[in-house]
């Protein structure tokens, strides 16, 4: 007989170990109908990403399969998966979870540290993606030509507590601490016996 | 899917407000700066009174869903934004869709969540604000659509025979609970389009993502984001499309800013000018160009301006 996973045969809740902070409470309810995967514009092109696929190993406490993979980080997050999902499971949410899992044991920093730049340059401007010089002078620019400030009008106020606030919930010392030196290889997975676009 | 997530426009707005907040877009304001500014423009005409307040910051949403940092700071940030709005017992409508749909998420947690609820009040009580769930949170397209008959009757330039494709954004679809439609199957922002003489253009990949949603485009331009938006727009292009309208400026960025680098690669040019929903609205009651800031797009709206018989400058 072919040896085949049963849920039960594990502990209970294991996709609590994924789910820290209780924001996917229904994954349980999931039909396995697979309307995420034929809505998805990554799987399409990427087939080895499958979001069915990745809740039924979450659920079988399996989601370290997932940690070290290139798919994980493809999502584009455009919840395609939760328009139309029949139990509202709100999987960009679990997505999000299981890539600070990986980024915990350092897979996948590479595809963080970008967003470590803009999140720290966030924190002084109260703005994301405020450009270096040069685009801002491109955009003072097209303000002066509608007729409206120079710049967006935030206030001092604003970017003193916007980073204060960075500061109060252990942020900026997650976004200090995310090097990638200690980088981890990630590749696809998933790829004997399915249907791989690459 | 469940169908009384869907609610209408009278319900959802009861009555039309006097004055509105106004939620400040990053990108909104610092790429296409003359979204906000058409937003302004066609508010005016309706006679509804803008706050906007320099204390706003960012919704923090974006880094938070490239899985740049934990939510806990988002928690916070929404709290203390909305803690700004609340003060002014006003209803906040936003105009991008990640700001509308990660402040409806997260306000949606704060408020189901009573242990994040007192952990947000906690951080935000150093700074002197206090959330306490209390205003709505909308995009202005539902405004647009409520006033439907008022936009109308105040248009100056027919639409007549501009074929318009929409792009209605992931992150408004996606919500669950009270919005204008079937996120499955969207129509209202062509029946609003139709209603100013319009042709809407129900194209093959018109729900498909910007692509650009939370980072792909920093870090998979070329393995994702580039194949994906090339079916995109190949799909607008043989509908017939003469231009893109978003509700988005962040879809704004993907779709406008990436159409050089998809005819570098793919030796196709689109040249799908794309534009907010607001602006084409601006230009459809007759705000001046000059005032809806086209300069900021990188494919120029030249044929639009044209087909429209508006002339530059005016």
């Amino acid at each position: 007989m072919m040896p085949r996973e049963k849920y039960k045969d594990k502990a209970e809740n294991l996709y609590k170990q994924v789910d820290a902070y209780n924001l996917v409470e229904n994954l349980e309810t999931c039909l396995a109908c697979g309307k995420c995967v034929g809505n998805c514009p990554v799987a399409s092109l990427n087939p080895s990403y499958n979001p069915r696929q990745i809740i039924s190993d979450v659920m079988s406490g399996e989601a370290r399969r997932w940690l070290d993979s290139e798919e994980i980080w493809r999502c584009f997050w455009c919840a395609g998966c939760y328009t139309v999902c029949p139990n509202d499971i709100h999987f960009p949410l679990l997505m999000m979870q299981i890539r600070y899992m990986a980024v915990e044991n350092n897979w996948g920093l590479k595809y963080i540290m970008p967003f470590k730049r803009f999140a720290l340059r966030a924190r002084e401007d109260g703005l994301t993606f405020a450009p270096s010089e040069k685009g801002r002078e491109k955009i003072k620019r097209y303000r002066r030509n509608l007729g409206v400030s120079e710049w967006p009008e935030i206030s001092a106020k604003a970017q003193a507590e916007y980073k204060e606030l960075f500061d109060l919930t252990g942020t900026t010392e997650f976004l200090e601490k995310l090097s990638d030196e200690a980088e981890r290889p990630v590749r696809f997975k998933y790829l004997e016996g399915r249907i791989v676009g690459e | 899917m469940n169908e009384a997530r869907v609610i209408a426009p009278e319900e959802l707005i009861p009555s039309v407000p006097e004055t509105i907040f106004l939620f400040r877009s990053c990108t909104g304001s610092m790429e296409y700066p003359g979204t906000e500014n058409a937003i302004k423009e066609v508010l005016d005409k309706l006679g509804i009174n803008i706050v906007m307040d320099p204390d706003q910051t960012c919704c923090s949403g974006y880094l938070l869903t490239c899985s740049a940092h934990k939510p806990e700071l988002s928690l916070a940030v929404t709290a203390r934004n909305l803690a700004i709005v609340e003060q002014k017992n006003l209803d906040t409508y936003m105009f991008c869709n990640g700001c509308y749909g990660y402040n409806r998420e997260l306000a949606h947690i704060l408020k189901h969540n009573p242990a994040y609820m007192q952990m947000a009040n906690d951080i935000i009580a150093k700074q002197g604000y206090h959330y306490e769930g209390k205003t709505g949170i909308f995009h202005v397209q539902e405004l647009w659509y409520r006033l439907k008959k008022e936009l109308v009757a105040r248009a100056v330039v027919p639409l007549n025979g501009l074929k318009v494709g929409v792009h209605y954004g992931c992150h408004y679809l996606a919500q669950q609970y009270q919005i204008l439609d079937d996120g499955g199957y969207p129509t209202f922002q062509e029946e609003l389009l139709a209603a100013f003489g319009a042709e809407p253009v129900f194209y093959k990949e018109r729900q498909a993502c910007c692509g650009y949603s939370v980072g792909r485009g920093f870090t998979h331009k070329e393995s994702v984001v580039q194949p994906h938006l090339f079916k995109k727009f190949k799909s607008a292009k043989e509908a017939g499309v003469d231009l893109m309208t978003t509700t988005c400026p962040g879809c704004n960025v993907g779709l406008d800013r990436e159409q050089p680098n998809l005819a570098k690669r793919y030796g196709e040019e689109f040249d799908i000018p794309v534009i907010d929903l607001s602006q084409l609205l601006g230009l459809a009651l007759g705000v001046p160009l000059n005032k809806l800031g086209f300069e900021a797009n990188t494919v120029p709206l030249d044929k639009v301006i044209e087909k429209l018989g508006l002339k530059k400058g005016e």
